[in-house]
């Protein structure tokens, strides 16, 4: 007998024969109903106001802007804001690619010490405060690792109120090889419980909020 | 090292309790680990729901475990992934040497996992012959100290920031500006840098395996695990069986009671679903994604009373909350994971011979069982481990000795109890 079926013949000498799948499967469903009684509330009744206090409370900063237009003067006065060169690793796709950079220098690659990360929010999520993005053609995974500040676009039209969502948003779609939600910046306390921002990953995390991106 | 090949629990311990150090140490990281989860608790009402969730969703998984590894095994492989069984902590080592080996790996970088701690990796690697650097912060610490985790949540935890400078200063090249926590995260962040980018493979752990997408799950806040799972050709995921969850929503229900109860936030900074390879054209990440499932014990304990001890989820909140780990620390308990949860498993994985005074490392305050965000009676089980020690072969033990008396009831439900009694007096 091998590892494998050694393990899953001791599992069901202790746990018998198996139930029909669609029995466990309805049982597995019964699980999460009524998620409301088990999950917080938000923050607030608004989902872009839910979003942007959670948002704040670990540590983001948020600029609100009303069209997709007005991103890269607002990652300009970021940039000023923080006296950083205006030059980004910016994110190779079209939502962002398409739009006039004017002074500021982008590039597609990302240094092992690249100060600016500029990228697309595929969703948020107002429970906690957090942005999920996807890896893929358009989407090195780098860019929200090595950067020391990571800035994202978020369009206010793909912010979903609980964790739950998310994962009832994407159910049907193809998995891309990482799925990541990230909640604040990296940070660690792991000396005498300190907390220190910047562990490895960026230590700054700054969100646009774009209120319509029809302008795509 | 297994306890056996150490000195007895109570020498250790004995030898803990003089430590100062130490027990300052320890009280800076769980005194505030306390109070967070405590204000993470309160600022959730519908926490006890949240844990009879998380509870029922454990049990699920429990009873229906070979149905949920070969639905995982189904989708991890069709995503690209390579999944590997491993009967016990040789097999899973061999499986990931082989591994490392084909590939001629010379650099690795692991990020935390204590399964890889279980089940030997670090020793197993350096055997042969393959530089291990360890990525999270804490591990990163006691890597360059030579020495094991004391704490699952934070390794490090038994070291002073003093120490944590000296440790630096002769391993940093060039060694920290200063030994403040921030200019030391700084340098760790420059030094290791390098590594992430160099590394032929990145091993990482799980904290869920997710079997209707084939995902593996980590939480982390430094951000060292992407770190360690982007870069490298090869990924490759060591796992107990006991981290299957049904679907990503299952998997959240379980987030919520996870990191509240690890550190009194409610999310990670970093909550990351991996599935499968990098995708044909993507811009990074591995181009082979191994997962190793590892028995080791589990299955034994699905048959026997400690069944319910499958349903921990490593938040590290039991040994926060009790007393004696927050005197003695970590490392005197002698095995992989350390505390309450510790003193259930440890007889599992070293043996009992090796770790029978571990169940007495416990006043049966109860503390751990009130904040295990999955209800495991961990009292109870501890008690069941002491009964264990008047079986016919440890009779050269209770020879000489009285057999403690089991409580029947913990001492926080006495004192309740107690509390309530004088109140109705009044």
């Amino acid at each position: 007998m091998n590892a494998r079926q050694r393990i899953l013949t001791a599992i069901r000498g202790s746990t018998g024969a198996q139930r029909p799948v669609a029995v466990i499967a309805a049982e597995a469903a019964a699980l999460l109903g009524r998620p409301e009684v088990a999950r917080p509330g938000l923050a607030a009744p608004e989902l872009r106001e839910a979003f942007a206090l959670k948002a704040a409370a670990v540590g983001t900063t948020i600029d609100h802007l009303d069209r997709m237009a007005e991103v890269p003067a607002a990652v300009r006065r970021y940039l000023d804001a923080q006296g950083l060169p205006a030059a980004v690793a910016l994110q190779p796709a079209a939502a962002l690619a398409g739009l006039d950079w004017g002074g500021i220098a982008t590039h597609p690659d990302i240094a092992p010490d690249e100060a600016v990360g500029v990228g697309l929010a595929e969703w948020g999520i107002a429970e906690g405060g957090s942005l999920v993005i996807h890896s893929g053609p358009d989407n090195p995974v780098l860019l929200a690792f090595l950067t020391l500040h990571h800035v994202l676009v978020l369009r206010e039209d793909r912010l979903l109120p609980h964790l739950e969502d998310y994962a009832l948003a994407v159910q049907d779609n193809p998995q891309p090889r990482n799925a990541i939600l990230i909640t604040g910046p990296s940070g660690t306390t792991d000396i005498e419980g300190s907390y220190v921002r910047g562990a490895h990953g960026p230590g700054f995390l700054h969100v646009i909020m774009v209120r319509d991106s029809s302008d795509l | 090292m297994s306890a056996a090949a150490q000195p007895g629990f109570k020498a250790r311990a004995a030898a803990e309790l003089s430590n100062a150090a130490l027990k300052v140490a320890i009280e800076r990281t769980t005194g505030n680990a306390e109070r967070k989860r405590a204000a993470a608790v309160a600022a959730f009402p519908e926490f006890d729901a949240a844990r009879e969730r998380g509870r029922a969703i454990k049990d699920h998984v429990i009873a229906h475990l070979d149905h949920y590894l070969e639905m995982f095994e189904r989708n991890a492989t069709a995503a690209g992934a390579k999944v590997h069984w491993a009967s016990d902590d040789a097999e899973a080592r061999a499986i990931v040497t082989r591994i490392c080996l084909d590939a001629d790996a010379r650099l690795v970088t692991r990020a935390k996992s204590m399964l890889g701690e279980e089940i030997g990796l670090p020793h197993a690697l350096a055997d042969a012959g393959i530089e291990r650097v360890e990525t999270d912060l804490a591990e990163h610490i006691i890597q360059l100290a030579g020495e094991r985790p004391s704490h699952i949540v934070w390794p490090a935890m038994h070291r002073t920031r003093e120490q944590v400078a000296d440790l630096f200063k002769a391993g940093h090249h060039p060694p920290p500006a200063a030994d403040d926590p921030g200019t030391m995260v700084q340098s760790a962040r420059r030094e290791l840098r390098a590594k992430f980018l160099g590394a032929d493979v990145g091993i990482s752990g799980a904290n869920f395996l997710v079997a209707d997408t084939g995902a593996t799950c980590t939480v982390t806040n430094e951000g060292n695990a992407e770190l360690t799972t982007t870069p490298p050709r090869i990924h490759i995921v060591t796992a107990g069986i006991e981290k299957i969850v049904p679907s990503t929503a299952h998997a959240f229900a379980l987030l919520r009671l996870l990191v509240r109860s690890a550190t009194g936030g409610e999310l990670t900074q970093y909550t990351t679903f991996h599935c499968g390879p990098k995708r044909p054209g993507d811009a990074d990440g591995p181009e082979e994604m191994h997962i190793v499932l590892v028995d080791n014990g589990r299955t034994r304990m699905l048959g026997d009373e400690f069944r319910e001890m499958l349903r921990c989820i490593r938040c590290g909140a039991c040994m926060n909350h009790c007393v004696v780990y927050r005197q003695i620390g970590g490392h005197a308990y002698g095995g992989t994971y350390p505390g309450p949860m510790g003193a259930v498993l440890t007889p599992v994985l070293d043996g009992l011979a090796a770790s029978r005074d571990l169940p007495h490392a416990c006043t049966m305050n109860g503390r751990c069982a009130e904040v295990c965000p999955v209800g495991i009676p961990i009292p109870t089980l501890l008690r069941g481990r002491r009964w264990i020690s008047r079986l016919p072969l440890a009779g050269g033990w209770t020879a000489y000795r009285d057999l403690p008396r089991p409580a029947g009831r913990t001492f926080m439900e006495q004192y309740r109890a107690n509390q309530a009694a004088k109140g109705a007096r009044r």
